[in-house]
């Protein structure tokens, strides 16, 4: 390839169309553009480029232009509200309580205001001769030519517009440009070389297979059908059209690691229903039939009604404390009370069941599942959220050892540093409230856990301990995805899908 | 009043279970408790617990009750409606505004935890001087009339539960009943009418020196919270003097004050602990948590709990504040030796088969809610509601969601509907939970917006997804109202339905405000795994 080429070969084919159109005395890169058949973005950017090696002088401004809202467009039609009033009044005036228009009353303040007529008497008199004011005009034009400039425009008139919300602005960026010396000659010599030195026919935009097969090939140049050709180059630093890949959610991705590190640890999945009997979801975990959590406020209640085990034993451990020295709730248990059908407000409504079923140690499950809570949807509280639970049961364990699986399930985690404040669930004795050091927030309560309580384990046969510890996730999520609003989590915004990047590390 | 640093209670709280609000004030900071810790409701309670946390004071805290004259009879016409009273009379107080209030908020919050919103227990606090004992609870007709707390003129019963605000308020805890309970000094004036209102003739005020102190309810609790009551008022410098509630089975002397006595086992309590405690150390713990403590010969010890405490139930209620005064920060974590192998549920494999399937096509997950309504689940949807199949919930809190969805179509389109200022083509897919007659079921979701979506691209989406799954479903014509008549196609398998899809019936898109073509399609893809299902 020729020396000379290689000095200039910075100098790609959009510059140097640029160049020449600049050359030529254009300054607007849309027009350019338009002259071209390219996008106005790469003629800037090329023409960004040409600047910053002293080619082309680049003169960028900033100004608002001006436009008609809705509303504005209107009037500019059919008239200001008080020219309107003024046109129904006549010059003999109008009672007010003619004016019944809402649209139209709000012109009476704007009337007087203007001194175009007064009140008196709850009649509208017109006073003078009320000749077209800045801003009629100002909305004739607008209406007139689209999109102006406001250096054109009557400032005070234009604030006033804008404070009655019948015009609105934006600022707009405008570029010009004009060449350089060095720019002229660097076009000249570009232009005499690409001529003189390798005898180059004409360009060529797509490679066809007949060329690849059929050409013979030198680097990007090209005997073809004979003739010579030359593969234009292209300036690869342009952006190109924007595509968007299929992805996991960002959440998902979240929820999967989570499960990952559950099943690292040894723990097996669990899933169950998401409509349960308030045996499984309240009464199986002690909760007595009058707790406040049970209330119509706080839970979903279904309509139906659910078969449910032979509740004896819980019954009788809610009423009198069954044979483990715990003193019961008193009063009596109801099966009915029990039936009721709700959809699940924690996924311990799941795990209860499956300890039912698996009575015998050793026991390590988890799950992770949408629940159900009666709440007004706000940025941090949605009706349905996700919940991570894990439960141990085997000989032997203790509170110590929940301790333990807490903290290495929060370095897995992420969360080096964890602490352990009492907390109080009703169905685990002794329980705890992790915390985790977060950076910028101080200790942040993450979850749940405790050991069930006698109570809870007695009546379904479970006689070792059962270790338990839950959280929810999406609060999790907010921290880790950086999301002030949870509904974010649920009601996709697809550009937050399309820009979040998959490298996110969870 | 705790006798401590301000930073060192602050810190030292929470490691005894309080939340601590923010608060930059300095002589001021919000704190919450759990609450089975309705003896914590109040600062002299707060007091009393953080004294033995921070080693100020320990073990079991001693109120004296003198004996006293005053007498209230039960009459046997309260059974029905509120059977249990409590009472107690506390003398020579000091209240000061602040004080009453102090007092004021404790009864609130004793009423709505402990005393479920004031059906199971319910407080009234009396100035003693204003009524001559002996007092009587009696159950009245509704007709009687007293001049009720915050009124000028005496209603009767019927109207206070129609007119007065506490009235209104709690009046449901009433219905079905024909007889009132009421209480009433010697000369018949009225003190309360539980668990409604106060007389005002009662009336707590700044100049009050000894209360007359109420407690009624349904549930023998009711003593509890007359404890917890008058165990804060003690704090105060109250002298508490004995009650004689004569019931019709026998009379009671309140309040008692005697501690509740357990035997616990020290092995248990190390073995739940999971460290290794002596019998002394527990001991000295659950003196700092103010509980009576002495180790017995052998392997027992004797626990005394303080009258105001209402949540030990268990011996491991014990054990629990055990470990707490010894501290949480204090006890080592140990990884347990259980050894087991995980397993993840079929459901969530198949489910991530699917996800990489999809995010193959170049389709992006999204998570809609799985709570809907019916009209966007049916009547937007074009589709026939099926009563048998819905699952509705009684109390919706929104219209938006008064169903668990029965299928997940419906929020993708939902989801094209907020997302039209994105650029096309939008692909997007969702995997999740359905309610078919109640039970959850698993479907698959995607579709597909953009000025070119026809039939051929969800078609060559449905051949490719069960290429995938090695699956060959049969195709045939649909009937499915959310899709347009001729390019809509049903999936079967052993000739039954399990998904359906098409091009949207463009009265479909209109409903959701789309103006672009848009195909979907979905299965109910447990159908065939059957061995996947819950």
């Amino acid at each position: 390839m020729p020396k000379e080429e290689d000095k200039l070969s910075a100098l790609s084919p959009r510059d140097r169309q640029v160049l020449k159109e600049i050359l030529e005395g254009e300054s607007d890169p849309n027009k350019i553009a338009e002259r071209l058949g390219v996008k106005e973005v790469s003629v800037i950017s090329s023409a960004e480029g040409l600047a910053e090696r002293g080619l082309v002088s680049l003169d960028k401004k900033v100004e608002e232009v001006y436009s008609l809202t809705e509303e504005g467009a209107r009037y500019a039609e059919i008239g200001l509200p008080e020219r309107r009033i003024l046109e129904i009044a006549g010059s003999e005036g109008v009672p007010i309580s003619e004016i019944k228009d809402p649209s139209l009353k709000v012109g009476i303040g704007w009337l007087k205001k203007k001194g175009w007529a007064t009140v008196e008497a709850g009649k509208i008199k017109p006073v003078g001769d009320a000749s077209p004011g800045k801003d009629e005009e100002i909305l004739a034009a607008l209406l007139f030519q689209g999109e102006t400039s406001g250096s054109a425009l009557d400032q005070e008139a234009l604030k006033l517009l804008k404070s009655r919300g019948l015009v609105e602005s934006r600022a707009q960026k405008s570029w010009s440009f004009e060449i350089t010396e060095e720019g002229r000659f660097s076009l000249r010599m570009a232009e005499e070389s690409s001529r003189s030195s390798s005898g180059v026919l004409d360009y060529i935009a797509q490679i066809t297979p007949d060329m690849i097969k059929n050409g013979v090939w030198e680097g990007r140049y090209l005997d073809y059908k004979g003739a010579r050709y030359e593969v234009r180059p292209y300036d690869v630093a342009l952006p190109a059209e924007r595509i968007y890949p299929g992805k996991v959610h960002p959440y998902q991705r979240l929820l999967s690691r989570m499960r990952e590190i559950m099943l690292e640890m040894g723990f097996s999945e669990i899933k169950g229903e998401i409509v349960q009997p308030s045996f499984w979801n309240f009464d199986a975990l002690f909760q007595p039939q009058d707790h406040p959590a049970r209330e119509m406020q706080d839970t979903f209640y279904l309509e139906s009604r659910a078969e449910i085990p032979d509740y004896a034993s819980v019954k009788e451990m809610h009423e009198h404390g069954g044979d483990v020295g715990s003193t019961g709730w008193g009063g009596s248990w109801d099966p009915e009370v029990s039936r009721r059908e709700v959809l699940r407000t924690h996924t311990t409504s799941v795990t209860i069941k499956y300890l039912a079923d698996h009575p015998n140690p050793p026991v390590k499950a988890f799950s992770i599942d949408r629940v159900y809570r009666r709440e007004a949807i706000d940025p941090t509280h949605t009706p349905e959220f996700e919940q991570l639970e894990g439960v141990i049961m085997d000989e032997g364990l203790s509170f110590a050892n929940l301790l333990g699986v807490l903290q290495e399930f929060y370095a897995k985690m992420g969360f080096e540093e964890v602490r352990f404040r009492p907390g109080y669930f009703p169905y685990t004795e002794p329980s705890v409230e992790p915390e985790v050091y977060i950076e910028g927030l101080g200790w942040v309560e993450l979850g749940g856990a405790g050991v069930f309580r006698r109570e809870v384990t007695a009546p379904f046969g479970i006689d070792h301990p059962v270790l338990a510890w839950g959280l929810g996730v999406g609060r999790l999520a907010m921290l880790r995805l950086g999301l002030k609003d949870l509904r974010l989590l649920y009601q996709s915004d697809v550009g937050w899908l399309r820009d979040a990047p998959v490298s996110a590390r969870m | 009043m705790v006798g401590a640093r301000r930073d060192e209670i602050m810190a030292r709280m929470a490691m005894m279970g309080a939340d601590i609000g923010k608060s930059n004030a300095e002589d001021y900071v919000d704190v919450e408790f759990f609450p089975d810790r309705p003896d914590l409701y109040s600062s002299e309670g707060v007091a009393r617990a953080l004294q033995g946390f921070l080693d100020l004071k320990s073990g079991l805290p001693e109120y004296q009750v003198s004996p006293g004259e005053i007498a209230l009879r039960v009459d046997p016409s309260v059974e029905k409606v509120r059977p249990i009273i409590g009472c107690a009379v506390v003398r020579d107080l000091e209240f000061s505004d602040p004080a009453i209030e102090s007092l004021m908020d404790l009864q609130e919050d004793l009423h709505w935890g402990l005393g479920r919103n004031r059906r199971k227990v319910a407080i009234g606090v009396h100035d003693i001087s204003r009524v001559v004992p002996p007092f009587t609870y009696f159950a009245a007709d509704p007709s009687f009339e007293f001049v009720p707390l915050d009124f000028e003129e005496s209603l009767s019963m019927e109207e206070i539960l129609k007119r007065h605000p506490k009235g209104v308020s709690y009046a449901s805890i009433l219905e079905g009943f024909d007889r009132y309970p009421l209480i009433t000094d010697a000369n018949g004036n009225v003190l309360s009418f539980p668990p409604i209102i106060n007389g005002e003739l009662t009336r707590v005020r700044d100049d009050t020196r000894d209360l007359f102190i109420d407690v009624t309810g349904t549930d023998p609790v009711v003593y509890k919270a007359l404890n917890i009551v008058v165990c804060a008022l003690a704090e105060r410098g109250g002298r508490i003097e004995a009650v004689r509630v004569e019931r019709p089975e026998g009379s009671l002397v309140l309040p008692d004050l005697s501690p509740a006595r357990w035997k616990v086992d020290v092995e248990e309590a190390r073995s739940l602990i999971g460290f290794d405690l002596s019998a002394e150390e527990l001991a000295s713990s659950l003196e700092r948590m103010r509980f009576g403590a002495r180790a017995l010969l052998g392997r027992e010890l004797e626990v005394l709990v303080p009258p105001y405490r209402a949540d030990i139930m268990h011996s491991w209620d014990i054990f629990e504040d055990a470990a707490k005064g010894y501290g949480y920060d204090r006890l080592v974590p140990v990884l347990p030796k259980t050894v087991t192998v995980g397993e993840p549920h079929p459901l969530e494999v198949q489910k991530s088969d699917l996800r990489e399937i999809m995010v193959g096509f170049g389709y992006l997950e999204t998570m809609p809610f799985t709570l809907t309504s019916e009209k966007v689940n049916f009547e937007k949807m074009r589709r026939l509601q099926d009563d048998g199949t819905v699952t509705r919930v009684l109390h919706p809190i929104s219209e938006l969601h008064t169903m668990v969805r029965t299928s997940i179509l419906p929020s993708l389109l939902e989801i094209f509907a907020i997302n039209q200022h994105h650029p096309l083509p939008q692909r997007i897919f969702a995997l999740g939970d359905v309610l078919d007659g109640g039970k959850t079921r698993q479907d698959l979701a995607a579709a597909s917006i953009h000025s070119g979506a026809d039939f051929a691209e969800v078609r060559s989406v449905v051949d490719a997804l069960f290429r995938e799954l090695d699956l060959n479903p049969e195709i045939v014509p649909s009937g499915d109202g959310a899709f347009l008549e001729g390019r809509r196609a049903d999936l079967l398998v052993e000739g039954s339905r399990f998904g359906s899809f098409g091009i949207f019936n463009p009265q479909v898109l209109q409903s959701f405000g789309l103006d672009q073509p848009a195909v979907g399609l979905e299965v109910r893809w447990d159908r065939l795994w059957p061995a996947g299902r819950l």
